[in-house]
């Protein structure tokens, strides 16, 4: 290729690539840079290991990403393993499947804000959730669910938001896969089980990786469903970004943002990898 | 048609409309309202109750005929604006609201006009909030405090907690019956930061911050952790009075004016009472000011003159319950007797304050 269809391929790539490249290029390197303490806002700018090095130290912080990673990682999984079922049962059409689908899929459509708030309505100490099991006599009096220190009440969330997302992805895979393939594993005596992990599986990993790493992205950046419902004795790294910024704290706040998105990039590299291993029992 | 384009550029480019702060020196305060209604406009940067101090504005809309517009903003949001906007030549704001506690992080005599030379009458004014001057800059028009919300049904007056030791038996005697923030609000922070001060021998109004002074917390630090099973860490200012206000919790911190406001709404049960403990409870105030860049600095002067009023001050009280910062405004419409009042004390220092509070959260909020 000479240099003129060089050029031409880089002008043709250019709006597109281009302001990919220039948007999260900028956004990158200020935080990479404010980490290292350049553009402080409210003090001295000059390379500084500092912030690093004291953010590496506080069990706020170690606390932090180990939070977020263990509500990435569990959202990613709960969510894909629900979806599978559904997506294999919805796979061909049946009466009511369209209903079914749109259902299933009208989370999608509700803020996570929203959901949140009314989640915390649910679970409040003299909410619906409390009442009914007083009512059906499990519980003898109201129990206090509400931010709970494991953060299920993220979880939750982060499932029911997420769940259709990663059936939206994956349902077109899954769907084709042609039927012959499944009748002649059946044919020749694989089980329901069998045909999954055989066949489906492996037929539909891509969509299942895609899922998964998309799902995990958003949920280990969680922030709306955090401060809302989220325990109140840990902070995600979101919430803790925040919580530095608003003090005015930028150079920490772009450490634990640096973070961020270094923990995501990796781990979530890291999941469809690990997913890829699972169904092909190694790497290819 | 390009005539008149070239006009309205040209009567830009010269700032038509605008008034400087040597121009306002000279205009007397009937030319100041005069050239206010020229401008018809202004933009109020104030980070809460935005929806409700949009209706309370429309008196001053229509005495002066000057509209107010009140955008969507955050606190750290708009002083961040506040920074990045100085050197423009005009800005986007013309009043800005700021905490008394905060305002040291801005050296005022940069951002804002001297209102002491430009306001017509100052006297009853506050000018000093919580024991930090406005310096002329600054002027209140919302004095606030925090203090213990608690449910009358559960507790009575007589068995109000005073101190941190009866504090913790009340929680002893009734676990997860109270809760307090530290983050979303300053309730919860006030009660934290009052009880460290009362457990601890050292100065919490001097701003300096060391690892001894900070180490020297310990004995507020135990105390908090000795009692960590009986006490609740609620979400936010809101989520402990909501907390309250469904039964959940019988006491909290809060803020005055905020649990006045959602009581007046209907958005918190009327008989939810409040009180000032007297080992004290952080108190202080908002002003305002006009920064040097504002694009209508006339209508603004006017609006600060009507807001920091008496009159307007004693409708605040009525509408908020806020603490009026004007001498002769009527302010028998808030929650605490006046009696109470003494038991407030200022906000920490900062940065002391900042280090006080992390110190917290690692050691007793992360220890939970």
């Amino acid at each position: 290729m000479d240099w003129r269809k060089s050029a031409q391929v880089v002008l043709l790539l250019l709006p597109g690539l281009g302001l990919i490249l220039a948007m999260i290029g900028s956004v990158l390197y200020i935080a990479v840079a404010q980490s290292f303490g350049y553009y402080n806002l409210t003090g001295e700018s000059g390379f500084s290991v500092e912030f690093w090095e004291s953010m590496l130290d506080r069990k706020i912080y170690n606390r932090s990403w180990r939070y977020s990673l263990y509500i990435g990682f569990f959202s990613a999984i709960i969510s894909v393993a629900l979806a599978y079922p559904l997506a294999i049962w919805l796979r061909r059409p049946f009466a009511g499947s369209d209903v079914i689908g749109a259902l299933l899929k009208a989370p999608l459509l509700v803020h996570g804000l929203v959901a949140a708030f009314l989640f915390i309505n649910v679970v409040s100490y003299n909410g619906i959730f409390n009442q009914f099991m007083q009512g059906i006599g499990l519980w003898d009096g109201p129990r206090r669910l509400q931010n709970d220190q494991n953060g299920f009440g993220v979880l939750i969330l982060q499932v029911w938001k997420q769940m259709p997302f990663a059936l939206l992805i994956m349902i077109g895979s899954v769907q084709a896969i042609s039927d012959d393939v499944l009748d002649a594993a059946r044919d020749l005596g694989a089980g329901a089980f069998t045909r999954f992990r055989r066949i489906i599986a492996p037929l539909s990993l891509s969509a299942m990786q895609a899922a998964l790493v998309i799902i995990f992205m958003g949920a280990v950046a969680d922030f709306s469903f955090q401060v809302i419902a989220g325990p109140t004795n840990r902070q995600s790294l979101a919430q803790l970004m925040v919580f530095f910024k608003e003090n005015g704290q930028w150079n920490d706040a772009a450490v634990v943002g640096v973070t961020l998105m270094v923990l995501a990039l990796l781990c979530a590299g890291l999941l469809a990898l690990t997913a890829r291993i699972i169904v092909y029992g190694r790497i290819r | 048609m390009i005539r008149k384009l070239m006009a309205t550029a040209i009567s830009l480019a010269l700032g038509a409309g605008t008034a400087s702060a040597t121009d306002l020196n000279e205009m007397s305060w009937d030319e100041i309202v005069a050239l206010a209604q020229e401008q018809g406009e202004l933009t109020w940067y104030v980070w809460y109750l935005q929806d409700e101090l949009r209706g309370a504005v429309s008196a001053f809309e229509e005495k002066y005929g000057i509209t107010v517009t009140i955008p969507e903003t955050t606190n750290s949001g708009q002083k961040d604006k506040l920074r990045a906007e100085r050197d423009r030549e005009t800005g986007d704001m013309d009043v800005f609201a700021t905490s008394f506690n905060t305002a040291s992080e801005l050296d005022l005599s940069d951002f804002f006009y001297d209102l002491d030379e430009l306001l017509p009458d100052t006297e009853g004014r506050a000018q000093e909030i919580g024991g930090i001057s406005g310096e002329g800059y600054l002027f209140g028009f919302w004095g606030n405090q925090t203090g213990i919300a608690y449910d009358p049904a559960h507790v009575s007056v007589g068995d109000l907690p005073q101190s941190p030791e009866e504090f913790a038996a009340f929680w002893a005697a009734n676990p997860g019956k109270m809760g307090f923030n530290y983050e979303k609000g300053g309730s919860g922070p006030s009660f934290i930061t009052n009880t460290l001060r009362v457990l601890s021998d050292i100065d919490f109004y001097n701003p300096e911050s060391s690892p001894e002074k900070i180490a020297s917390l310990q004995g507020g630090i135990d105390f908090f952790n000795e009692h960590a099973a009986n006490y609740v860490i609620t979400a936010s200012n809101a989520d402990s009075i909501t907390r309250i206000s469904d039964a959940e919790l019988w006491m909290a911190p809060a803020w005055e004016d905020h649990l006045a406001g959602l009581q007046k709404r209907g958005e918190a049960r009327s008989d939810i009472a409040y009180y000032i403990p007297s080992m004290g409870m952080s108190g202080g105030g908002n002003g305002v000011a006009i920064p040097l860049n504002a694009p209508n600095a006339a209508a603004a002067l006017v609006f600060v003159n009507w807001l920091t009023s008496a009159e307007t001050q004693t409708a605040l009280n009525v509408s908020f319950g806020t603490a009026p910062t004007h001498a002769d405004a009527d302010g028998s419409k808030a929650l605490v007797p006046a009696e109470q009042r003494v038991y407030q004390t200022g906000w920490a220092s900062k940065p002391f304050y900042s280090d006080m509070l992390a110190h917290f959260v690692e050691e007793v909020v992360l220890e939970r």
